[in-house]
């Protein structure tokens, strides 16, 4: 009986400590959401004293929303952001992967010397090079390009040891049979490899597209112009402007994070596995 | 492990091409000027140490060492301590567990920009809603972000409620791999919670550990985004990291030398970092 009492006591202090820890993850994000949908007036009058329409609107109004696509052209660093993802996932997707497959099948001269290559490049973070890396892209005419944006940072360490580790797994008997078949190569990666490794893929690309999405310093230094600037430079640029709507800026807050969130949660169980792999390596 | 030899001896390479050519000019290339950009002076011919002497005897460059390592030493153990504990509550067999685990994931979604832009708001002095909140406990309005006393602490957590979400995940993947049977053995003998816990789980976790102090460390020091737009390196430079120093440098002074010392700095910081590693790694065989 006794037991049974501190078993339940200590679910209960878990549950609250739980409660506690999900109120805080998601406070900041609902706040975003409840103030995206009122008006500043309303926001505003009630923040003090605090009371629960500090944090529930009076009115719902999705004025903000329109405001800030017909308004403000939101619409323009949506768009950029999902370009610039896009063709980073699809661009780091291929190359890394063609890579680690020659890295895990090929015995060539100078593998070790080009492997260290891919190890640096796993080491050294891109933000310890970012601002040095801003008088290579000038001289190569890449400043306020989409492709300033995403060459950089296509080729990445990590997702080429992602790729190693999963390809490792694949028998090489398979690979070489399908050569003594007569088969090329490209087909044998496509059609042995690429199906095999779906899961990985699946993988790299969402790692390609949280950091790629999220990323700020170097798009903050190497794309300013209003045109070509992403959703993450445009919000802190919006927020830095003094005489803006807070409400806005909730809502356009609110709207960067919706994809992410969206893009994450189903896929979860494969972002855990790449940081694993990439844990396991060290 | 065993590779295959092949008659195409161009293959290979050409498949490595690609992401070789972009990580050499990429990668490599900023190193290698940042370098040199840091040996060079217009002032004098050849190799020079001016640059680093020049950077040396400036009180603000050593200010911004002093405030990131101090930075780290109060984030690196609080994001450690705080999301091994959330591993540790997510990984426990209750109802509802999985939503809890989502809903801890949730801030790694929100990118940092967003997440200092959104606690900006939130932490303002005038129109904030913590202030609102603390006002109910008759605490008078703080300036979290303008305060002297409070603007480091102030991104410290902002970084922290992101971060703990991400580092939570490794930990995660590091208790699931832990044999379950060793739990159930030592529950047999005996063994409480907090026994399991510093003589199984942590010691199983040594890895985990090594690894998420590694790259959290070297991620802080290269700590930019909540200074650029949080609180622009003040008040009165309490938060005024090195990676913003050197972005100063660059972008605002047009000090091209300057910066370039600073990032060699932190490359030979992440350097050193990498190599303790490997030897850690390594002593354990």
């Amino acid at each position: 009986m006794r037991s049974r009492n501190k078993k339940r006591l200590c679910a209960a202090a878990l549950y609250m400590v739980l409660v506690l820890i999900a109120f805080v993850s998601l406070f900041p994000i609902l706040f975003c959401l409840s103030a995206s949908l009122r008006t500043q007036q309303d926001l505003t009058a009630h923040l003090f004293p605090f009371t629960i329409r500090s944090l529930v609107p009076e009115t719902f109004t999705i004025q903000n929303y329109i405001a800030i696509f017909r308004e403000y052209g939101f619409l323009k660093p949506v768009w950029n952001t999902v370009f610039v993802t896009a063709v980073t996932i699809a661009g780091g997707c291929i190359l890394n992967a063609l890579a680690a497959f020659a890295y895990t099948c090929f015995d060539f001269k100078g593998r070790t010397v080009f492997y260290i290559l891919v190890m640096l490049s796993f080491m050294v973070p891109f933000e310890s090079t970012a601002i040095p890396l801003y008088g290579i892209a000038s001289r190569l005419k890449l400043v306020d390009t989409y492709a300033g944006m995403i060459l950089p940072a296509v080729a990445d360490g990590m997702v080429i040891f992602l790729f190693i580790q999963f390809f490792k797994d694949i028998p090489l008997s398979l690979v070489e049979a399908a050569t003594v078949d007569g088969a090329s190569w490209p087909r044998i990666f496509c059609q042995i490899v690429v199906p095999m490794a779906k899961p990985v893929f699946i993988t790299a690309g969402l790692m390609i597209f949280m950091s790629q999405w999220n990323s700020y310093l170097w798009p903050l230094l190497v794309a300013r112009s209003k045109e070509i600037r992403t959703i993450q430079i445009a919000i802190s640029a919006f927020s830095g402007e003094r005489t803006i709507q807070w409400t806005l800026i909730y809502t356009a807050t609110t709207l960067s994070i919706i994809l992410p969130i969206a893009v994450f949660i189903p896929l979860q169980k494969y972002y855990v596995e790449g940081i694993t792999a990439g844990s396991v390596k060290g | 492990m065993q590779r295959i030899h092949i008659k195409k001896k161009w293959l290979p390479y050409l498949l490595i091409l690609p992401t070789t050519v972009l990580i050499c000019v990429f990668k490599i290339g900023p190193i290698v000027t940042s370098i040199s950009e840091s040996v060079q002076s217009s002032k004098v011919d050849g190799f020079t140490m001016v640059n680093y002497k020049l950077l040396f005897s400036d009180k603000t460059f050593w200010n911004s060492t002093w405030v990131t390592l101090k930075m780290n030493l109060i984030m690196i153990p609080l994001q450690i301590v705080v999301a091994f504990v959330m591993a540790l509550l997510v990984n426990a067999k209750v109802k509802g567990i999985t939503v809890f685990r989502t809903i801890f994931f949730i801030p790694f979604c929100v990118s940092l920009t967003i997440s200092t832009v959104i606690w900006r708001m939130l932490l303002n002095i005038n129109d904030g809603v913590v202030n609102s909140f603390l006002g109910l406990f008759h605490i008078d309005r703080i300036g979290f972000l303008t305060d002297k006393r409070y603007a480091l602490l102030s991104v410290i957590l902002i970084c922290s409620w992101r971060g703990c979400a991400y580092w939570m995940m490794f930990f995660l993947a590091g208790l699931k791999a832990v044999d379950t049977g060793l739990y159930e053995a030592a529950k047999i003998d005996g063994c409480g919670f907090f026994q399991r816990l510093f003589c199984i789980t942590i010691p199983l976790l040594k890895h985990t550990f090594l690894f998420v102090l590694v790259a959290n460390t070297t991620a802080n020091f290269l700590l930019f985004t909540p200074v650029q737009i949080g609180t622009e390196g003040g008040p009165l430079g309490s938060t005024n990291v090195l990676m913003y120093e050197a972005y100063k440098a660059a972008f605002s002074y047009s000090n091209r030398p300057r910066s370039s010392c600073i990032v060699v700095i932190l490359l030979i910081i992440i350097g050193l970092i990498c190599i303790v590693q490997n030897k850690a790694l390594a002593g354990e065989g």
